[in-house]
């Protein structure tokens, strides 16, 4: 039998106990870098806004836009809310100018703000503002405070008073947190308009990027006279209104 | 003394890929992954330079770092598609009831429950999150 001295046995075992965490290492670091197929983060060099034609919009028009949010995102379905419980991401106001009496129906939703005031006074961070200016809730971190309902000017964001089921795969919600349009931002990375924009079809909304200077919303911001709701607060909204 | 150190490095060996399958525990992994045959499905959760064994193993014990990981990347920076999706979870993890129905994968008995009840640690990913496929998947 071929004898193993002492040194022979230690380099031996090193050898192998080295291989072995080279190996273990190795696993490690590429667990953490598999990845395929991601897409790039979006950057502040895009901003998305819609610009609101009131006048080429009518009533039956604006229930068309909510009905498609409420098919794209599925809420409206709850049954055991209040009616001044119900989500409302999108909802249909009515002004009336008090000297002339003339009326305006306009669809208000999430007004997407640079500045966005619900952002400020969340206590956890999970009402957030991305890159490309789409303001959004992390239900991962919120905890129901409804700070950003009471702070919201547009009154624009609802709490989920309910337990669901059979959400939508792309628009998980839940009993507890807050939420409101997210400019059907699973749509948008995708390169598809959101669902509202698309139910009213031709020029009544115009959904694009503000800063691209051949984009549609861009040219025709530039051209008609657009105003923003609640301009006073200065949020620069990415929300626009013509003919109003 | 050279085949006292084979022996030794083989027992170790052995005992590690016992461990390894010792880990197997999961008694429902749902249809579509129980009838999963053919190689593309069986590569799914197969990390590169390392075994499909060992690939099963990490899966197992990082899962929700992965998931973790994605889903600030995918909320917060809008970074679509990549390998960790809760949703291609449910959607190879879930059974078919007698009615044809879907099973929530949160159900007892079911894919999820199964080992979270068995170590006594709650998930809240299925209060808001889907608990069956889509209806187009």
């Amino acid at each position: 039998m071929n004898k193993l001295n002492r040194r022979d046995f230690i380099k031996n075992t090193t050898i192998a106990t080295a291989s072995v965490t080279t190996i273990a290492s190795g696993i490690s670091l590429t667990t953490f870098a598999a990845k395929s197929k991601e897409s790039a983060p979006v950057t502040n060099e895009k901003r998305w806004g819609m610009l609101i034609n009131v006048n080429k919009l009518t009533e039956s028009s604006i229930d068309d836009m909510i009905d498609a949010c409420q098919e794209e995102n599925g809420w409206g379905s709850e049954v055991h809310s209040r009616a001044e419980q119900k989500p409302d991401w999108i909802k249909k106001v009515k002004v009336k100018d008090k000297a002339t009496g003339k009326i305006d129906v306009l669809p208000m939703l999430c007004q997407h703000c640079e500045q966005p005031p619900c952002v400020d006074v969340c206590p956890t961070n999970a009402s957030m503002k991305r890159e490309d200016g789409i303001v959004l809730v992390d239900r991962h971190l919120c905890i129901g405070c409804r700070y950003c309902m009471m702070a919201c000017p547009y009154g624009s964001r609802s709490f989920v008073h309910e337990n669901l089921d059979n959400q939508k795969t792309h628009m998980p919600r839940g009993k507890g947190t807050v939420e409101s349009c997210t400019l059907c931002v699973h749509r948008v990375d995708k390169g598809e308009i959101p669902a509202c924009v698309e139910a009213v079809g031709g020029d009544g909304v115009i959904f694009g990027d503000l800063y691209d200077a051949n984009s549609k919303i861009n040219q025709t911001l530039k051209k008609i006279q657009s105003t923003q709701i609640r301009s006073d607060l200065n949020l620069n909204t990415g929300v626009r209104y013509s003919g109003i | 003394m050279k085949h006292l150190l084979t022996i030794f490095l083989i027992a170790i060996s052995v005992s590690m890929s016992v461990q390894i399958h010792a880990d197997n525990r999961i008694p429902n992994l749902g249809d579509k992954a129980n009838k999963c045959k053919d190689d593309e499905c069986k590569e799914v959760h197969k990390l590169p330079n390392i075994s499909r064994t060992q690939s099963l193993v990490i899966q197992r014990k990082m899962h929700p770092e992965f998931l973790l990981h994605k889903r600030d990347r995918t909320l917060r920076q809008g970074v679509r598609g990549g390998r960790a999706s809760l949703a291609k979870c449910v959607n190879c993890h879930t059974s078919v009831d007698k009615n044809g129905e879907y099973i929530p994968v949160n159900a007892p008995q079911q894919f999820c429950s199964t080992c979270h009840k068995q170590v006594g640690t709650s998930m809240d990913c299925f209060s808001c999150h889907r608990t069956t496929p889509a209806e187009d998947m």
